[in-house]
């Protein structure tokens, strides 16, 4: 590789590209955090697999409170490896989407997996008629888990993954909208959180040396977050989203939006743009 | 839900990619990155409203529903005429190219995408509303195909492979645990059952392997290397554990070789974890590997057992089809015709490995190949191994340091 770096460099030199040495030995280093990205995203993967079976287990078994205290906890594996959501997009959809998706909102027959059963539990406050979501859930959850064990991750997906998934807390999820039958929100919070930041942190040392104020804003922002979240944490997870107060709701929402926009840059300061 | 990618679906604007290619061709070389910076600013105005394609989300469809546009950066704008929020997304496959979400009714979004000629579908509003279609044809535009693959392109492979070769190292580790575990309750059966699991992992990642020639010698020697052959005291590793099982019948004296293979792995499971991956390693290694099986392996059946011998091919078959997997995508742009042929060649072989395996389920373990069969494998993997030589020079990457 050595010699082509070396004419890459005459040659950029040449024709005045200052910038421009930005050649295999940089790039190359994006090799050891996308690769531990994909083990991070496997084992939860994994682990959603686990819950999944037990969750569901209980919604066909009509144990309505095991599955209600199941539902959010399990959800967690899921929301943590949102930022490459769109790597799936079609179990996403079956597995993800809300009620506002189809046409007949919560009657429409398509409107399937957690969200789905999240109304059975809470607003019907019955496992009648969720079998199959159910069953559904479990073939799409183990769908998925075979299928990341084999998939290549894009590296502008993953890195810009994170600036995305902030993105859509502060547009939508901030709203309390996707557990708004369970009103679990803040355990999705606390996993889109730590996902992004997985990928943030991962990268970090790349870009830290040349980044400092950068770095020292994002992680500040980030520990702001993760500091508003834990006042909410209880013994086994966290309150619900009516208990939070507007003030935590304000800075949450000021937070999520500035990272939105500083892990926006990430894919430029590391060359995937 | 998916989180949404309002970039571009592709990197690198045109214009920088052109004077990429221009440079990358004058020096055969590969650079991203800064060279995209800087042409970035001199790039003239793009998607002025004249050239967008225009396109509405109604609450049933999109209007139109086929669309047809050149390869290259183009920008559409989608109008959401329906009273709901609506995505809208160019998926390829399962998977999203790019996509505009959130769209607020009676409001318009643009998104600027680079396209690769083909066939894409595209959500429209609602999950249950019908798919659009998308027809992206060749251009001019996006025809100045590459010469030469980039580092950039071998990101996502390498990172793979990285992953993969870390999962089945630590699978070697924990079925070889199983397998001297077993061996120590002097569980006979349980052992030789084990044994053929335990190779797998190791057998996926052999292509690699073979780098390390210290730990190969002792997790995978063969009798026949050794002064005195299997009654050798040196003569450890897999083999060793097969013999006992296989041929003599009897744990006496496997416990510790077990135990040191377990080692073994071990060692090799944190070598492989600390390894620098570079181009080299997926460019060099399948071909070099599926050489050494064609001319020096297969023809001479070293295995004890018929089972074993076969779960051995399809495992190292199976290694060296992950690595012409992650291939693909950069090899079919700089050389369709070469990525045609590894990919025929590679099915050709998997059939040779499937009729091997029919002749040999039935017969007696230990009952030899039916004549003919062998030398159709070995034809298949040397045909193989001659389509993936042509990998360093095709691709174009100079792959030395590895
Ligand atoms: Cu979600």
């Amino acid at each position: 590789m050595k010699p082509h770096f070396l004419a890459a460099t005459a040659l950029a030199a040449a024709l005045g590209y200052a910038g421009m040495a930005y050649a295999e030995d940089e790039d190359s280093k994006l090799v050891e955090p996308l690769a531990a990205y994909k083990s991070y995203v496997a084992d939860h993967t994994e682990k959603l697999l686990e819950n999944t079976t037990k969750f569901t287990a209980a919604v066909n078994a009509g144990d309505i409170a095991k599955a209600k205290a199941l539902f959010a906890p399990t959800r967690m594996d899921y929301e943590s490896i949102e930022p490459i959501a769109e790597l799936f997009s079609d179990l996403d959809h079956t597995i993800d989407s809300r009620a506002d998706d189809f046409e007949g909102k919560e009657k429409d027959p398509k409107f399937s997996g957690f969200h789905r059963i999240e109304y059975g539990l809470w607003t019907e406050n019955s496992t009648k008629g969720l079998e199959p979501y159910a069953t559904q859930l479990l073939a799409d959850v183990k769908d998925l888990n075979h299928r990341i064990e084999n998939l290549t991750f894009p590296p502008e997906t993953v890195v810009g993954g994170a600036a995305a998934l902030m993105e859509e807390v502060a547009a939508t999820k901030i709203s309390g909208e996707e557990d708004r039958y369970s009103h679990t929100d803040l355990w999705d919070f606390k996993a889109n959180f730590d996902g992004s930041k997985k990928i943030y942190d991962l990268v970090k040392p790349l870009i830290e040396k040349d980044n400092a104020d950068f770095v020292k804003k994002v992680d500040e922002n980030f520990k702001v977050v993760d500091d508003t979240l834990a006042k909410y944490k209880t013994a086994d997870g966290y309150e619900l989203y009516d208990k939070l107060s507007d003030e935590d709701r304000k800075v949450l929402a000021a937070k999520v939006n500035v990272l939105a926009t500083e892990l926006s840059t990430l894919r430029g300061k590391l060359g995937l743009n | 839900m998916s989180a949404p990618e309002t970039g571009n679906g592709k990197p690198s604007a045109p214009s920088a990619r052109l004077m990429y290619l221009a440079v990358a061709a004058a020096a055969g070389l590969v650079l991203v990155g800064g060279a995209a910076f800087y042409v970035a600013t001199l790039k003239s105005h793009h998607g002025d409203d004249a050239s967008n394609i225009k396109v509405a989300v109604t609450s049933k469809s999109c209007e139109p529903n086929e669309i047809s546009v050149p390869a290259g950066e183009r920008t559409f704008e989608i109008a959401n005429t329906s009273d709901r929020p609506v995505e809208w997304e160019i998926l390829d496959g399962v998977m999203v190219v790019a996509e505009r979400e959130n769209i607020a009714p009676s409001f318009k979004q643009t998104l600027k995408v680079r396209l690769a000629p083909g066939d894409y579908e595209v959500t429209c509003g609602l999950l249950s509303n019908p798919r659009g279609t998308l027809h992206v044809v060749p251009s001019e535009e996006a025809n100045a195909a590459p010469t030469h693959a980039t580092m950039r392109s071998f990101l996502g492979p390498l990172s793979e492979y990285k992953f993969y070769l870390g999962r089945q190292s630590s699978a070697a580790v924990r079925t070889a645990k199983d397998l001297a575990d077993a061996i120590h309750a002097g569980d006979l059966a349980k052992a030789q059952a084990l044994y053929v699991v335990a190779r797998q992992p190791y057998k996926r990642i052999e292509p690699v392997v073979y780098r390390f020639s210290d730990l190969q010698n002792s997790i995978d020697p063969v009798a026949d290397y050794f002064e005195k052959r299997e009654a050798d005291p040196a003569f450890v590793g897999y083999h060793r554990i097969e013999r006992g099982l296989f041929v003599s019948k009897s744990l006496d004296g496997l416990a510790p070789v077990a135990d040191r293979l377990v080692g073994d792995l071990a060692t090799l499971d944190e070598r492989l974890k600390a390894m620098k991956m570079t181009p080299g390693i997926l460019i060099d290694s399948a071909g070099n590997f599926a050489t050494q099986l064609s001319r020096d392996r297969l023809p001479a059946d070293k295995s004890r057992n018929a089972q074993g011998d076969l779960s051995d091919i399809e495992a190292n078959l199976d290694g060296l089809g992950k690595i012409v997997g992650l291939l693909r995508p950069v090899v079919k742009p700089v050389d369709p015709a070469l990525a045609q042929r590894i990919d025929t060649t590679l099915s050709e072989t998997e059939n040779a490995v499937a009729e091997h395996k029919t002749g040999i389920d039935g017969a007696a373990p230990d009952a030899p190949d039916r004549p003919g069969q062998r030398k159709n494998l070995v034809a298949a993997f040397t045909n193989l191994a001659d389509a993936l030589n042509q990998l360093p020079s095709a691709i174009g990457i100079d792959s030395n340091g590895t």
